[in-house]
């Protein structure tokens, strides 16, 4: 009886740790995922994952759209194929906690995640190894595709925050530093509550923004003996910050002012709402571009009582700012194929984006993915609302002169930076 | 024949004894798992969080490169002095009005959203008793006319979510000029320009506050007075003293326990609140905690634990303050005979003073609520300045679909949106559990309680029981959000239930507590000389004799569940519940959806609140303050 049990506690044992041994890690399934075809991943998908649970977390809700079409993908190939999902959406900045907690805790439950902010996800996520990064070979290999920026960590897309003002006054923004003047308040959201926005602010010190800052404000109608002492001054901050570009220092000017006039807004949503009407004449924001599309004209809101600043003849400067939505792994994502087969859907396939191509202002690095919005301010033919006519993604990097966030600049500068903007907007 | 003495049983077996003759009592096993139970669900989560203040938080300042010194070894785990050394000693190089300045850390991230924090908890606690305690004097002890509908509708501030009306504040008063943006419907429609004091900032937000708890201050002042003695003040009134002596020597001194208790509960609710000072742009600890999350993780778990401090230190004034039953209502005298104070014409000016400002607190935000699900854009009232009545939409109710773009942000209208039924069923899950729990335990407490009156255990497990509710909620929030994620039960019922029980059995405990004290003891020995077992007491002598204040104490957590967001909001994700999504629409602007939501919310309340009332006599009103 004790040589039964001991024989049989070995061989419990010796099969755990061929089970160990066997048990692939996210790593792995990662590395031999980025060699295979949509459709391979799609089987691998089926096999691991069919009748189980999948949890998974996002900054976007639209994650909800875009996982019934997945699986209805995976029914094609397998027609029993099911699958309990399960999208979140924390408040507060809570993703990264959440994230974070459940990778270093007992139980693993979350296998990816659709995630914003590139500061934290490099500090956080990604200096931690709490996430991991993976390319889909359809999407290296895909014609067109925009890998700049895109590919480490992997983007599903590039949205824009753009300037817009109100234009049922004489009032003009012709220059990026007309948003900064005297008097000026634009509307924007809370530095501290959606951190993009400081990411933004970080990348404004990044060389060539900063030159194009300095390059707008060399042909600005504006420009005097006050900003030049400023920004000479910034010099001074630039040093402290431990900023070391030659034209950081424009930046820098550019941030203060801006950090020291911006009205702070709850969101983009009431901001474009707030623009949009006869009301707020004269009244100049930075927001979400997408937003105009939700605007119903009446009496009192039109979408032609703004003026996208970029779009006008003759413009000078920054036309807004770009940041990202990134897909990754968890380290411990305990369906770590399933969710390899989900990015590949998202970011290589047309209905894998429709949840979130089907609007202006948001671009995929995959062209095959995107749909046309240039014309979305036609109506019956006639070009009636042109601010919606979206001029897409290699107009606004190139013409429209977006800055675009780095994660890793964002993160070398964040330590010293985010407390200066604090302290600035804490006086106000 | 010869008696053999027993041996005396040894000293171990006397303690086994007295122990065992100690729980045989049903009231003082409960009472011992009680206490048990709630020092590790009040205490734990609080530990966490001071246990934060000195973790590593990667990607925060805590662990930059200058911050590597402070770190120590504790056991195989590495902690650091950083966050609390940075926070009160380090300064920082800024800019203030283009000068550079160099400020202490503090100075940015701390003193002045504490002293914000502490002037709208002042405030709060003055509004609401000013406002709650002279409509209590009115509706209790004089002759004023509407009685039975102002006192209806009077709560309806404090059955909304709390920051409905910091967004109906941000509608009507807002304007170009003033505060940026469009204008809101009093300068749309009257051309009137608030200045920037009443439309952002202390003013706006203590005012909301108060409001908002001034229902509180009715409940427990109205049901003194109700209960007062009025031969007390009859003494004077024979003693030919003045009517304003006898208020200040006689009334206000009975009242003061409840003007206490109100200024307590109201303090630490205020101060606790995010979302009125996050819509009416004030910073506080609440908003800071939330904005300095990302960088400042370690630090603003040290924000958590000042706004804790502040709930220990009521909790250590109401013990100083309070004697005996330490009973936050005090409900005195058992006198049938109350006076009541002639008006004259007044009763009908007042009942008018009163009907506008209910009108315009209660029923206001109501019609506007309404009013808002049908505008063609969110705050687009040009159905009024235009006098175009086409100008009004069914869209946001009753669009089934989300592929055509029809300015509504991809949503669904309300009834076809099946997130938002989703999460309106999670809130019902959460307020039923959560009612369920803290009205069981609440009520065992207080009946175990009054058992044990002398006894410092029970004295331990009510203070224990009620010390969750003088923590503000963000603070109580925080906690277990630390300890959710901790143990990994993040964004699940579970970890809402249990914050939402711990935080809510004071409403159950003091309302039962608040009665069985008033029960005689010869009720349940008559049962017990009988020996009838201790459940067949309860179930048939006990809460049928005072289901009132026990359903209560079940419909008050249900009710404030419903509504509750600060508690929740670090609880789980967007869509669980319906108030985080409720705080999501209006923060995205969606007015519409938000104002369609609250209107469902206020509706079911109300019904709940109607449906019990009829079936039991129990109302929102007789909770805290000990039942009419």
């Amino acid at each position: 009886m004790k040589k039964l049990f001991v024989l049989m506690l070995a061989l419990i044992l010796a099969l755990t740790s061929c089970s160990f041994a066997f048990a692939e890690s996210t790593e792995d399934v990662i590395a031999q995922a980025q060699t295979m075809t949509l459709e391979e991943l799609f089987k691998k998908a089926i096999e691991e994952s069919n009748g189980k649970d999948f949890y998974a977390v996002g900054n976007s809700s639209r994650g909800k759209s875009a996982l019934p079409l997945f699986v209805e993908e995976l029914q094609k190939i397998d027609p029993s194929y099911t699958l309990n999902w399960d999208w979140q959406q924390p408040k507060e900045n809570k993703i990264f906690d959440q994230l974070t907690e459940d990778v270093n805790g007992a139980n693993h439950v979350m296998s990816m995640t659709l995630i914003q902010d590139g500061n934290q996800i490099q500090s956080k996520m990604l200096d931690t190894g709490i996430l991991l990064n993976f390319v889909p070979k359809d999407w290296t290999e895909a014609e067109g595709v925009a890998k700049e920026n895109n590919e480490n960590p992997l983007a599903l897309q590039t949205l824009n925050k753009v300037f817009e003002y109100n234009n049922l006054t004489d009032k003009t923004y012709t220059n990026m530093w007309d948003f900064v003047a005297e008097g000026e308040a634009p509307l924007f959201m809370g530095v501290n509550s959606e951190l993009v926005g400081k990411n933004f602010l970080y990348m404004m010190t990044n060389e060539k923004y900063a030159t194009w800052a300095k390059d707008a404000y060399e042909a600005w109608a504006g420009k005097n003996e006050e900003y030049d002492a400023l920004i000479e001054d910034m010099k001074l901050d630039a040093e402290d910050l431990g900023i070391t570009g030659e034209n950081a220092n424009y930046g820098l000017a550019w941030v203060y002012l801006w950090c020291e006039k911006y009205n702070e807004q709850t969101d983009d949503g009431p901001i474009c709402n707030t623009l949009v009407t006869k009301s707020a004449a004269g009244q100049a924001g930075l927001l979400v571009y997408s937003k105009l599309r939700s605007v119903e004209e009446t009496a009192e809101s039109s979408v032609n009582n703004v003026t996208v600043a970029a779009y006008q003849d003759g413009y000078t400067g920054i036309g807004g700012y770009a940041y990202k939505h990134y897909l990754m792994l968890t380290k411990t994502s305990p369906l770590p194929w399933t969710s390899c087969a989900l990015i590949a859907f998202m970011t290589t396939t047309k209905d894998g984006f429709k949840a979130w191509g089907k609007d202006m202002g948001g671009y995929a690095p995959v062209p095959a993915c995107m749909q046309d919005h240039s014309k979305d301010g036609y109506v019956d033919g006639v070009d009636t609302y042109p601010a919606k006519n979206d001029r897409g993604y290699d107009w606004w990097l190139n013409e429209g002169h977006l800055v675009v966030e780095d994660p890793a600049y964002c993160a070398s500068v964040s330590g010293t930076m985010s407390d200066w903007i604090d302290g600035i907007v804490s006086s106000k | 024949m010869t008696a053999l003495a027993s041996p005396k049983p040894s000293r171990f077996r006397r303690k086994m004894n007295s122990i065992w003759t100690y729980l045989s009592k049903p009231q003082n096993t409960i009472l011992l798992a009680l206490g048990i139970i709630l020092t590790v669900t009040t205490i734990f989560p609080m530990v966490t969080i001071v246990r934060d203040t000195v973790r590593l938080h990667p990607g925060s300042v805590d662990t930059n490169a200058n911050a590597a010194d402070a770190q120590v070894e504790v056991m195989g785990e590495t902690y650091t002095t950083y966050n609390w050394t940075n926070l009160f000693t380090d300064n920082i190089t800024t800019r203030v009005g283009r000068e550079r300045v160099t400020r202490s850390v503090a100075s940015i991230y701390l003193w002045t959203p504490l002293l914000n924090s502490i002037f709208i908890s002042i405030f709060a606690c003055f509004g609401a008793i000013l406002y709650g305690g002279v409509f209590a004097y009115l509706v209790t002890r004089t002759n004023l006319k509407l009685k039975k509908y102002l006192s209806s509708i009077f709560i309806f501030p404090y059955i909304m979510p709390q920051w409905t009306l910091a967004v109906m504040w941000q509608n009507l008063f807002n304007s170009n000029v003033v505060t940026g943006g469009n204008d809101g419907l009093l300068t749309s429609v009257f051309g009137v320009h608030m200045p920037l004091w009443w439309c952002q900032g202390i003013f706006p937000v203590s005012i909301v506050l108060a409001l908002h708890y001034a229902p509180f201050a009715y409940i427990l002042i109205g049901g003194i007075f109700r209960n007062m003695d009025a031969n007390l003040e009859e003494a004077a009134t024979i003693l030919n003293t003045p009517r304003w002596k006898t208020f200040l020597r006689v009334t206000l001194p009975l009242v003061k326990p409840a003007i206490l208790s109100t200024i307590l509960l109201v303090f630490s609710s205020a101060m606790g609140s995010y979302p009125i000072p996050h819509y009416l742009k004030l910073n506080t600890l609440s908003t800071q905690y939330v904005g300095m999350s990302s960088n400042r993780a370690g630090q603003a778990s040290i924000l958590a634990v000042i706004m804790m401090l502040f709930g220990f230190l009521i909790l250590i004034v109401n013990q100083r303050t309070t004697s005996g039953r330490k009973n936050f209502t005090t409900v005195t005298g058992k006198s049938g005979q109350t006076s009541v104070v002639n008006l004259r014409s007044g009763k009908y000016i007042v009942a008018v003073i009163f009907f506008i400002t209910t009108l315009a607190t209660g029923i206001l935000p109501i019609i506007l609520f309404a009013i808002e699900t049908f505008l063609p854009n969110p705050g687009d009232y040009s159905f009024l300045t235009n006098g175009i009545a086409g100008h009004m939409t069914t869209k946001w109710w009753m669009t089934a679909e989300n592929v055509t773009e029809n300015g509504m942000y991809g949503q669904k209208g309300i009834l076809f949106n099946s997130e938002i039924w989703n999460a309106f069923g999670g809130t019902l899950i959460v307020a039923v559990l959560c009612a369920l729990c803290a009205g069981t335990i609440g009520t065992l407490i207080g009946y175990c309680v009054s058992k044990n009156r002398r006894s410092k255990w029970a004295a331990y497990v009510n203070n224990m029981a009620f010390l969750p509710y003088l923590m503000p909620s963000l603070a109580v929030g925080v906690a277990f959000f630390v300890f959710g994620s901790n143990v990994g039960i993040y964004n699940t019922f579970l970890l809402l239930v249990l914050a939402g029980t711990v935080k809510y059995i004071p409403f159950a405990s003091r309302s039962a507590l608040n009665s069985m004290m008033q029960l005689s003891g010869e009720i349940e020995e008559a049962a017990i000389i009988q020996d009838i077992p201790w459940w067949k007491r309860m179930t048939r002598i006990i809460i049928p004799i005072q289901k009132t204040s026990i359903i209560s104490g079940y419909l008050l957590p249900f009710m404030t569940c419903l509504r509750e967001l600060t508690l929740f909001m670090l609880l789980c994700g967007q869509g669980k519940i319906i108030t985080t999504m409720l705080g999501y629409f209006d923060e995205m602007g969606l007015y519409a959806f938000s104002s369609g939501i609250n209107l469902i919310l206020i509706v079911v309340i109300l019904l709940f609140n109607t449906l019990v009332n009829k079936l039991t006599g129990a109302s929102l009103d007789a909770g805290i303050g000990g039942g009419k």
